[in-house]
């Protein structure tokens, strides 16, 4: 060594076992407290259906997945299952693949606004779209009077409550999920390709029909498969449309077998709507991974050339907002319309209009509760989540511990599972001595932070990457340990993507429709399950209004987030 | 006395290796650089002296203390070394105004009300910024959130002050500015300081020594004006300030010194190395002296003025070598000149 120095006794002063241990463990600490988190709320619940599904009586047997596939209302609610959500999936990829063309790669005009009217649908809690339509195309509904007036028909020769209307319903949700990735995939596709097929001499129709649409080709599955998803895990549509006319998919025959009530098997056919949705979420998610292998889809942002329509382009144009006005503003303003009207079906007059059915909704003592419990249940529900969600993306992102992987994955895991599961999970692990919370706003609050995990811990995975590092190493050569620093710099720093994340998933959880109708009692009633009992009930008006007030909440939340994340996300 | 000793350091990620085998000690007020180019380990020796890196191997005192020992088994967590750290991005944090930035180590320290505030007036005033002491990060130019780093770091009174290349993100002006500053402030408190950059002149300018690092190794420490004279290979000879580098070949040795031919002049150079053969002559631009006559014969090529001197790329033979002279000795592009080379080493071909 080229510099050398006296040797001298080095005094240690080393720090003790217990010192290290302490420092070590605090961090250990954190990732353990996350892990029970995730262990109580997530995986013991649903081990819980897997376990007794297998093994009803503590003997392991396949009886109730026998009974499944033996007796036809069960196999004929899985079959049912499989081919609505099929058909939706399909007209899911047509309709948004076009719209996202024609609002994309077109010279229609004002396209930037209607693809922000696409999007309105999905933003509206899924039975709201099924109430909207059956005040819409129902037996007297108000489209159906005009069509049936227009073509001066005898009756309207569809029936809503069916497996078509059931179809159609989902569609209208469902399609945006499509036209996002699609759109997302033309929006970053690289337009030199094009240019590449123009230069040899190839018409615009062409190019859109040889290169483009096979370069979203993959986009357009992996939309179709979240609709899919979406579709065989929803529960409002078919419940609200298909019960009435006993046509029974799993979601609904899961609520049917919870209200016998047949235990075994509400989990035997969890377990095979669990296998359905994760059998195709696991195709999406390879497919997705295969998106990498078509780098022409990826960063650079580029305007490639527009389709140029020149005849028919108003009619085109028409339609197409004629169509979108149909599917997106025209549910919403029949909801408002009902809630203002006397009775359903009232002629259009000034006499006709009251507001006497949103005094009576306020007056309405089960409301009012529900009301408060959803507020409190959402609010818990963002909060608790947003602060685990933060800690679990904190031990895996900045501390990366060893292991953390499996906390992150774990909390991913509630994603992948119906939230009709998710509700039969809680009744499993929680309505039993030692832990009986059955009845209670435990019980859904406990579902709630199941479902929203994922939610919170993708949120703030990417708000604490954004983080860097030396702010957080800067506090530790001040001298904070663990706790002052996360308390002083990473929380702090954190505190907008979490505000952001909270509104992401209290606003969600305040409309939540399928956990709250299958866990809950008297007393616990949240607002989704007032308006779905009202409006199952009969009494469309009263149910109209309180969906109304929620859809003003859900547009002032969503404007809130725009504004915070500054018009990055927002539903 | 020594305040930061570091013995047999190493550090591996994964397969390759950062930190070999790395020693040097840091005196009570010393200016101590570790200089190299990007990767070189520089930064990760650092880190670990802050304990932001755990090192595979290797002993780091920080005054009395051990803080890391591999053969003991001690580690001193980051919180509880004696040591104030400036990073290269600053990390000022962005929701604290400048005073709070800069109180946040004695309020970890929980230190009383008035101490706090004496304490927190003196780093203030120290580093400038008492006037903006109030402002938030954002409202702050780079240099001046370099200053609150700097106050944020000292206000604990660390036994010494770890510098990540702090200067890199300044403008040139700026920078220029900031060295002394930093020299000064050094010199006032008596802290010592360990400097990490890449940037050859800044660590030539600041340090009392420094250490030149490549591929995770400690190649020489010495002084600047040792390092710059007396580079101990021709990697530190190249890597600090500017070198030619010109084929040749020994023709007689005698013990320390040689003689060796450049195209037909014989220059004396010292050769402890004891090379022979073919070697590689190093030769600074200012230790080539161009004349109307003199032993190599060469022509300059392009001429281009820096102020203080003027440099020369010149053509002698099939090389092209660099010659900077003072401002006042002119030569125009395309003169037939002979140059003179004073000064050499010689290294291994």
């Amino acid at each position: 060594m080229a510099y050398g120095w006296k040797q001298r006794t080095i005094r240690y002063k080393p720090y003790t076992i217990s010192q290290l241990r302490r420092i070590l463990d605090l961090r250990y600490l954190l990732a353990s407290a996350c892990a029970i988190f995730l262990l109580v709320l997530v995986v013991y619940p649903l081990w819980q259906v897997f376990y007794r599904s297998f093994l009803p009586k503590g003997v392991f047997s396949l009886q109730y997945y026998e009974k499944v596939f033996t007796h036809p209302t069960y196999y004929r609610a899985l079959f049912n299952s499989i081919w609505v959500s099929s058909a939706t999936a399909i007209l899911c990829m047509g309709l948004g693949t076009v719209l996202a063309f024609l609002l994309m790669r077109t010279n229609l005009p004002y396209k930037e606004r209607l693809r922000a009217l696409v999007a309105l649908p999905y933003a509206v809690p899924s039975f709201f779209s099924a109430i909207a339509w059956i005040q819409l195309l129902g037996p007297q509904g108000y489209l159906t009077r005009f069509i049936v007036n227009l073509l001066g028909w005898e009756s309207a020769p569809w029936n809503i409550y069916s497996a078509g209307g059931i179809i159609f319903v989902l569609t209208a949700h469902y399609f945006v999920l499509v036209f996002i990735t699609v759109a997302g995939a033309l929006g970053r596709m690289d337009a030199s390709l094009e240019e590449a097929a123009r230069a040899s001499g190839a018409g615009t129709l062409r190019i859109m029909r040889s290169v483009t649409l096979p370069l979203v080709l993959p986009a357009i599955l992996a939309g179709g498969l979240l609709a899919f998803i979406g579709a065989i895990a929803n529960f409002g549509i078919p419940a609200l449309l298909g019960m009435r006319a006993r046509f029974f998919v799993l979601t609904t025959s899961i609520y049917y077998a919870l209200a016998i009530p047949d235990f075994p098997l509400a989990t035997a056919l969890s377990g095979m709507l669990v296998s359905v949705a994760l059998f195709f979420l696991a195709f999406q998610f390879w497919l997705q991974k295969g998106e990498g292998r078509y780098t022409v889809i990826g960063g650079k942002s580029v305007h490639p050339a527009e389709l140029q329509i020149r005849s028919g382009r108003i009619a085109l144009f028409t339609g197409t907002v004629v169509f979108i006005a149909l599917i997106s503003i025209v549910p919403i303003a029949s909801m408002f319309l009902t809630a203002v009207l006397k009775y359903w079906g009232a002629p259009l007059a000034p006499q006709s209009f009251t507001l006497e059915h949103f005094v009576y909704i306020v007056n309405l003592d089960t409301s009012r509760r529900a009301i408060v419990n959803s507020f409190v249940l959402a609010a818990a529900a963002a909060t608790v989540t947003m602060l685990a969600g933060t800690l679990i993306s904190y031990v895996h992102v900045k501390l990366k511990l060893k292991g953390s992987r499996v906390l992150d994955f774990i909390a991913t895991i509630p994603y992948a599972v119906p939230h009709t599961v998710i509700a039969i999970a809680a009744i499993l692990a929680w309505s039993r001595p030692p832990v009986s919370l059955y009845g209670t706003l435990w019980i859904i609050l406990a579902a709630y932070l199941a479902i929203y995990i994922p939610f919170a811990v993708r949120t703030t995975h990417s708000t604490l990457q954004q983080i860097d590092n030396s702010l957080e190493e800067a506090a530790r050569v001040s001298g904070a340990r663990l706790l002052p620093r996360l308390r002083d710099v990473i929380l702090p720093l954190c505190r907008p993507g979490m505000i952001a994340g909270w509104i992401l998933v209290f606003m969600p959880a305040l409309r939540e429709l399928t956990i709250s109708i299958l866990l809950y009692a008297h007393g616990t009633e949240t607002i989704g399950v007032v308006v779905y009992n009202l409006q199952d009930a009969g009494y469309r008006e009263v149910a109209a209004a309180l969906a109304c007030i929620v859809i003003v909440m859900l547009i002032a939340g969503s404007t809130v987030i725009k504004k915070l994340t500054g018009g990055v996300s927002g539903v | 006395m020594d305040k930061i000793r570091v013995v047999g350091l190493k550090k591996a990620f994964g397969a390759t290796v950062a930190v070999d085998e790395v020693s040097f000690a840091i005196g009570h007020d010393e200016f101590f650089s570790l200089l190299g180019p990007s990767g070189c380990g520089k930064s990760t020796t650092l880190r670990c002296v802050a304990g932001l890196e755990e090192p595979g191997q290797g002993e780091i005192l920080i005054g009395d203390a051990v803080v890391h020992s591999t053969r003991t088994g001690v580690s001193v967590p980051t919180e509880e070394r004696p040591i104030g750290m400036v990073f290269q991005n600053y990390a000022v944090w962005p929701h604290m105004t400048v005073r709070e930035n800069v109180a946040y180590p004695l309020k970890i320290k929980k230190v009383s009300t008035t101490l706090m505030k004496e304490k927190l007036e003196a780093a203030l005033e120290s580093v400038g910024l008492s006037r903006l002491a109030d402002r938030y990060p954002n409202q702050l130019s780079g240099g001046e959130q370099q200053r609150v780093a700097l106050a944020r770091a000292l206000v604990k009174e660390p036994e010494v002050l770890l510098l990540d290349e702090p200067l890199s993100n300044l403008d040139a002006k700026l920078r220029e500015h900031m060295r002394f500053e930093l020299k000064e402030l050094q010199r006032r408190s008596g802290i010592p300081i360990l400097y990490v950059t890449h940037d050859q002149a800044e660590a030539l300018a600041m340090s009392d020594r420094l250490a030149v690092m490549n591929a995770g190794r400690i190649v020489q420490i010495g002084t600047p004006p040792e390092i710059y004279s007396n580079p101990a290979d021709r990697f530190v000879a190249d890597f600090i300030g500017l070198m030619n580098f010109l084929p040749c070949s020994v023709i007689s040795r005698n013990g320390e010194t040689a003689v060796v031919e450049f195209h037909g002049a014989r220059v004396e150079v010292p050769n402890p190395g004891g090379h022979r053969g073919r070697c590689v002559l190093a030769v600074r631009p200012e230790a080539i002296r161009l004349a109307r006559a003199g032993a190599v014969p060469c022509r300059v090529e392009i001429r281009s003025f820096l102020g203080n001197l003027i440099d020369y790329r010149v053509r002698a033979g099939g090389e092209i070598l660099r010659v900077q002279t003072p401002s006042h000795v002119v030569f125009d592009e395309g003169d037939e000149l002979a140059l003179t080379i004073e000064r050499a080493m010689l290294f291994g071909d």
